[in-house]
């Protein structure tokens, strides 16, 4: 039985850590992509678009910031 | 009286072995951010230290862990738990002074059930919560952490790829402030509570605490000070290893790396699961090594640290249970541990002396 609840929890978490170090890295990942083509696209004049990417950035850096502060506020609670 | 003179050098023993647990993993925590510029070495073992003093405060399933599901605490003595932080203690030590970043934690395991089993036979050994709660996630953790971070690195490289590379660089080494600092609060959390659990394990064999009492407060500040006091004072011998002869890193793999490590590190002490945060680290270390170029990996160098990772439960459960042997010559009271600790810090101070000559960069200014 107890052996049944490790693995019960093994997987759960392994299922954490894929979800958040990879979900968490490819949002972050997003954010810098905004920013870049922000950069790039505010240089060439096109700022409805500039607007749009740094709009996309501003987002994915909050929800990178939002889930780094979910995993520490699920850390505490147990 | 002489329970209590016991108790007291088991404390000192645990919060040193704390303070060497933050020492020797210094290098794991801040290596990466340094190696890619992401922070100055002395930024970074600042920021590291404060972070894993928070960190010691944010969960005790991991002490519940160490005090309750590893060893039989009804034939667990103080002296049994000594014997098994000098086996922890010397293991750091020796890995140290050679530049292996091994396990921490699999040293101080490994020195408990080294010793109980010198004091008590194989019966003393909690085979469940031994292959359950440690073993089988200390396989699976740096193989995670392995995935993790080749899968995230591999992702990275599709979306920012085709960027101005000074954007994408500058923007992942801001991002390392963020993965860096979480690292530092995962180890902490985790590791620390390594320490708590130990202590309250000798509360408990010495009948201070009741069997089933979570660590008191005064255990979990002492042994986050001692984490963080032992990582600022930091390991820059192993920093070399982990930082830049594994791989060569970018930032991008930097914080892929990190955010692996932190992931893995926090999801298994939720669940209450006492980890190599150094096996973790280096793991995701190598994985967003081999998810941009397998042949970026000094596999020759991952090899060495894998023989060290092999032989640290095996060696400190062998120093373990060679300091319990050695305590109980002089008895069942305290002269034991005093002498044994005498022999320790002479050992300590020995090795600091042969480092010295050395010449190896220690201070962190």
């Amino acid at each position: 039985m107890a052996v049944i609840v490790e693995t019960e929890n093994l997987l759960r978490t392994i299922v954490a850590s894929l979800v958040a170090g990879v979900g968490v890295t490819v949002i972050f990942s997003v954010a810098i992509w905004g920013a870049a083509r922000f950069a790039d696209l505010n240089r060439d004049d096109r700022h409805l678009a500039a607007g749009a990417a740094a709009t996309l950035a501003g987002l994915a850096l909050a929800a990178t910031l939002i889930a780094v502060a979910f995993g520490i506020v699920v850390m505490t609670r147990k | 009286m002489s329970s209590d003179v016991i108790l007291v050098i088991v404390v000192g023993t645990a919060l040193a072995f704390d303070f060497t647990n933050g020492f020797h993993d210094t290098a794991n925590v801040v290596a990466t951010s340094i190696s890619t510029g992401a922070a100055r070495p002395s930024v970074a073992i600042g920021i590291a230290s404060l972070l894993n003093f928070a960190g010691a405060f944010i969960s005790i399933s991991v002490a519940a862990t160490v005090a309750k599901d590893v060893v039989n605490a009804d034939v667990v003595t103080p002296t049994v738990v000594f014997a098994g932080l000098i086996g922890a203690i010397a293991w750091n030590l020796i890995t140290w002074s050679v530049g292996l970043p091994s396990s921490s934690s699999h040293a101080l395991i490994g020195g408990v059930v080294g010793s109980a089993v010198a004091a008590s036979g194989l019966d003393a050994v909690l085979a469940d919560g031994l292959v359950g709660k440690v073993l089988i996630p200390a396989l699976i953790a740096p193989i995670l952490a392995f995935l993790v971070a080749g899968l995230a690195i591999g992702l990275v490289y599709r979306i920012v790829g085709r960027q101005r590379p000074g954007v994408v660089t500058r923007g992942f080494r801001f991002g390392q402030l963020i993965s860096g600092g979480l690292l530092a609060l995962a180890h902490g959390t985790n590791d620390a509570q390594k320490t708590m659990g130990v202590i309250t394990l000798a509360l408990v064999a010495n009948g201070t605490l009741a069997a089933e009492a979570n660590p008191p407060l005064w255990v979990i500040v002492s042994a986050a000070t001692a984490i963080a006091l032992g990582t600022y004072s930091g390991g820059w011998r192993i920093i070399r290893t982990t930082g830049t002869r594994i791989i060569k890193m970018d930032a991008a793999q930097g914080f892929s790396a990190q955010g692996a490590g932190a992931a893995v590190i926090l999801a298994s002490t939720h669940f209450g699961f006492p980890l190599s945060t150094t096996h973790v680290i280096n793991g995701g270390v190598m994985g967003a090594g081999a998810g941009k170029r397998v042949s970026a990996v000094r596999w020759g160098v991952a090899g060495n640290i894998v023989v060290a990772w092999l032989l640290t439960l095996p060696a400190a459960a062998a120093i373990g249970a060679l300091a319990y042997g050695l305590t109980r010559i002089f008895g069942t009271g305290a002269l034991g541990p005093v002498l044994v600790t005498l022999m320790s810090l002479s050992l300590i101070v020995a090795i600091f002396a042969r480092r010295s000559r050395a010449g190896a960069p220690v201070a962190v200014h």
